[in-house]
């Protein structure tokens, strides 16, 4: 990592947890503080200067979910929910209220950082301001509305390009079906899964080398869609 | 008033007031084939000779015997003998009869006539009655296969309802004591009234008498509210809507079901129905049992597994563990073993879902090509040693399932396709449409089934004998897979041209519409 070591708060209840996401963190060049109940998680939260937050549900006081609301009320520092349950339903709900990205216990250490590097990439691009997002061969330009794959300029219906921008605002991040459905068909449809697989397929047909396949829009079955990590931001602009 | 016959008002008519319309009808049959019997003979007598006249008439008789009963026939037999004096016997056309030995045969006729026909209807009554009792003994049958085959109390409560609607013959509501949800809930029909299902819980309570009550609901339709026995509460309570009766219509029709249901209740309870049913009650109680055992205990399990697996993953990347082959290969076995407790321990938590019965699937609208990409996503570390061949047609229809639920048949459909392959080969997946279903087959170039395994494969905890000793498993992936996929509508199927000969293994799935139909709908 470039930057400065990131500050990370892990809150989990069980010592062990903490002690290999330290360990792991560290390794990784994270600075790591630990909070073991949410109260703790709260006041640390607000004391010091966080990057990232790793939140597991099940805490003795309060629960994950609330902690979430809390932390959200006044910040928006990246989330990430440790839990055992591993049910759609759950991660919907916490994927609404807030969090960035859901890991179902147990998980290995290597998935964990992948996806903290991802919300935080997302962190440093939205203070950059950057209307920019490439991933892979595609690039899209949230500022002109224009989507380009490679350097062809590419002809989506307003749908499709709705799909990309909600979708681009938050790269590597899991959008809801159901917020999908909100933002591009609006509220009346928001139990028609339907659409939205239709327009994502014929997206997929547009955007990705094998649209079975895909590299680009990806599928989080039984949640929702959410894009690639975008590349690396240190590329030149040259269009 | 005295009611003035219409002019309109056919003789037929005034019959059927007369005599009931079934008798009339008879009646009406009897004079139409003497007629047309008098008429055959009447042509016939021009060309030949003709036997006695009066033994054909016979035919007409036995015939309405037999067809309409024993009343008709007596007007077949009167009418028979006067066309044989009125049309064929000298002097003719009067009922006056010149021989006397002609006279002395149509009394004959008429004697032999009647006891024929008397004869003819009691043997067709005979008949009917062998006949109803073989649909009672056949209903019956049913109903004790229905009861043997029962795993739970709702399939003997559905065995009880379906008989005892048989048997009175009209739709009757059964209320099982101690329902599902808690309060007593109408099988069969279950458009019961609040009022009837007052009484129902009243009944069931032993706040009324036993002998049941009647019920008036809002449409001015009696209801009949009965315990299916009066020994023992277990077997429920009926709610049978009687109709619209009058106080002594209410009376007789009661005391006709009540018949009805003592005997139906007397051959349930020879049956040892009750016992069935606490049987049946045992089983769910220890199963439930078992799986929240299972489930209480797979959570606990999963905490520590949860450090231990996350200790072992910082291992392995450590740089001074990776740096030193013998530790890196020390860990990467606690990693891997500790991933394999873990797939375990997500089966049997799968297991108890299934017999739980809490699972219902949330269905959505999936494509095909998603649910294979995750499948083979989640598992990607369990395919290093093979090749994937994935091959979906793009025109492959969206389907309406729970793709969580799919997702996990088609990953363990997987798991065992790798397990049972040898290294090196390939794992084919193929999406298809078939006869209005969607067919996603996964092939493996592995042990095969041998026709033992095929017998037992749905089985849950089935291992193939060859495998028991050499390869680690639950037998629990195939039956989750299975349970998975009929949950969805779907059906799963296993093939194999023999043993190490390869595993063929469908899901099938139910199409409803096809994307160009949803296309039009969403388009903008």
């Amino acid at each position: 990592m470039s930057d400065p070591a990131p500050n990370v708060l892990v809150v989990d209840d069980e010592v062990q947890i903490r002690r290999f996401l330290r360990s792991g963190f560290e390794l990784d060049g994270y600075a790591v503080s630990e909070a073991e109940n949410g109260r703790e998680a709260i006041r640390a939260a607000t004391l010091k200067p966080t990057d990232l937050i790793i939140l597991d549900l099940a805490l003795p006081d309060l629960d994950g979910s609330q902690v979430l609301e809390r932390i959200r009320s006044w910040s928006n520092v990246p989330i990430i929910i440790l839990s055992v349950k591993s049910s759609e339903m759950e991660k919907v709900r916490l994927f609404e209220m807030g969090a960035d990205d859901y890991v179902t216990k147990p998980f290995g250490m290597a998935e964990l950082l992948a996806r903290s590097k991802v919300v935080l990439r997302r962190k440093a691009r939205a203070t950059t301001g950057d209307s920019v997002v490439r991933i892979d061969r595609l690039k899209i330009d949230l500022a002109a509305r224009n989507v380009f794959l490679d350097d062809e300029r590419l002809t989506l219906t307003p749908k499709e390009y709705r799909l990309l921008q909600v979708l681009a605002q938050y790269p590597g991040n899991v959008v809801t079906h159901q917020e999908l459905l909100k933002e591009i068909w609006g509220l009346p449809h928001i139990n028609d899964t339907h659409y939205l697989r239709i327009v994502v397929r014929k997206l997929r047909q547009k955007i990705e080398d094998n649209p079975n396949q895909p590299r680009i829009l990806l599928t989080e079955l039984g949640v929702g869609y959410r894009l690639a990590p975008p590349n690396e931001p240190a590329e030149p602009a040259a269009h | 008033m005295p009611r003035l016959p219409s002019p309109s008002e056919t003789a037929i008519e005034r019959l059927r007031a007369a005599v009931g319309p079934s008798r009339a009808g008879g009646i009406v049959g009897a004079l139409v084939l003497v007629t047309a019997i008098t008429i055959t003979l009447e042509v016939l007598k021009r060309f030949v000779e003709l036997p006695p006249i009066i033994i054909t008439y016979l035919i007409p008789v036995l015939i309405v015997a037999i067809r309409w009963g024993f009343v008709p026939s007596l007007v077949a037999t009167v009418t028979g003998a006067a066309c044989a004096a009125f049309f064929f016997y000298r002097p003719g056309y009067t009922l006056y009869v010149e021989d006397p030995a002609r006279r002395l045969g149509i009394l004959i006729f008429a004697v032999v006539a009647v006891v024929a026909a008397y004869l003819a209807v009691r043997m067709r009554r005979e008949s009917e009655n062998v006949r109803r009792r073989e649909k009672e003994i056949g209903d019956l049958y049913a109903f004790s296969r229905r009861l043997a085959a029962g795993h739970s109390t709702a399939d003997i409560f559905d065995a009880i309802q379906q008989h005892l609607s048989a048997v009175v013959g009209r739709k009757v509501a059964l209320f099982e004591p101690r329902g599902p949800a808690g309060r007593p809930e109408p099988i069969g029909e279950s458009d019961v009234p609040q009022g009837v299902r007052a009484a129902v819980a009243a009944v069931i309570a032993g706040r009324a008498e036993a002998a049941g009550m009647t019920v008036g609901d809002d449409h001015g339709d009696l209801w009949l509210v009965h315990p299916v026995s009066s020994k023992t509460p277990d077997l429920g309570v009926v709610a049978i809507d009687l109709g619209s009766q009058t106080p002594e219509s209410e009376k007789e029709i009661r005391a006709r079901i009540e018949a009805m249901l003592a005997d139906a209740t007397s051959t349930i309870e020879q049956i040892g129905l009750a016992h069935a049913i606490t049987e049946v009650r045992m089983r769910a109680e220890s199963e439930r049992f078992r799986d929240a055992l299972i489930g209480s205990v797979s959570h606990e399990l999963r905490t520590p597994l949860a450090s231990i697996l996350g200790a072992a993953t910082v291992l392995c990347d450590a740089p001074a563990v990776a740096g030193e082959p013998r530790l890196a290969a020390l860990a990467s076995v606690v990693r891997e073993e500790s991933e394999r407790l873990n797939n375990e321990i997500q089966n049997l938590l799968d297991a108890t879902r299934i017999t739980g019965e809490a699972l219902q699937p949330k269905l959505e609208w999936a494509e095909v090509a998603d649910v294979v990409n995750t499948a083979l996503e989640r598992r990607r570390g369990r395919f290093a040693a093979h090749a994937i061949a994935v091959e979906l047609p793009p025109e492959l229809p969206l389907v309406q399932v729970d793709a969580v639920l799919i997702e996990k048949a088609l990953g363990q459909i997987l798991a065992n396709s790798a397990k049972y392959s040898p290294p090196g080969t390939t794992i084919r997946i193929r999406g298809c449409m078939e006869g209005g279903e969607l067919a996603l087959a996964v092939s493996d170039e592995g042990a095969g089934l041998s026709t033992e395994d095929n017998a037992h494969l749905g089985e849950r905890f089935f291992r193939g004998r060859r495998h028991i000793q050499s390869t680690p498993g639950s037998g629990l992936g195939f039956w989750i897979a299975n349970a998975f996929v009929a949950a969805n509508g779907g059906t799963i199927e296993a093939t194999s041209r023999g043993e190490n000969k390869g595993t063929t293994v469908t899901i099938r799935l139910p199409v409803t519409a096809n994307v160009e139909q949803l296309e039009s709908i969403a388009s903008e």
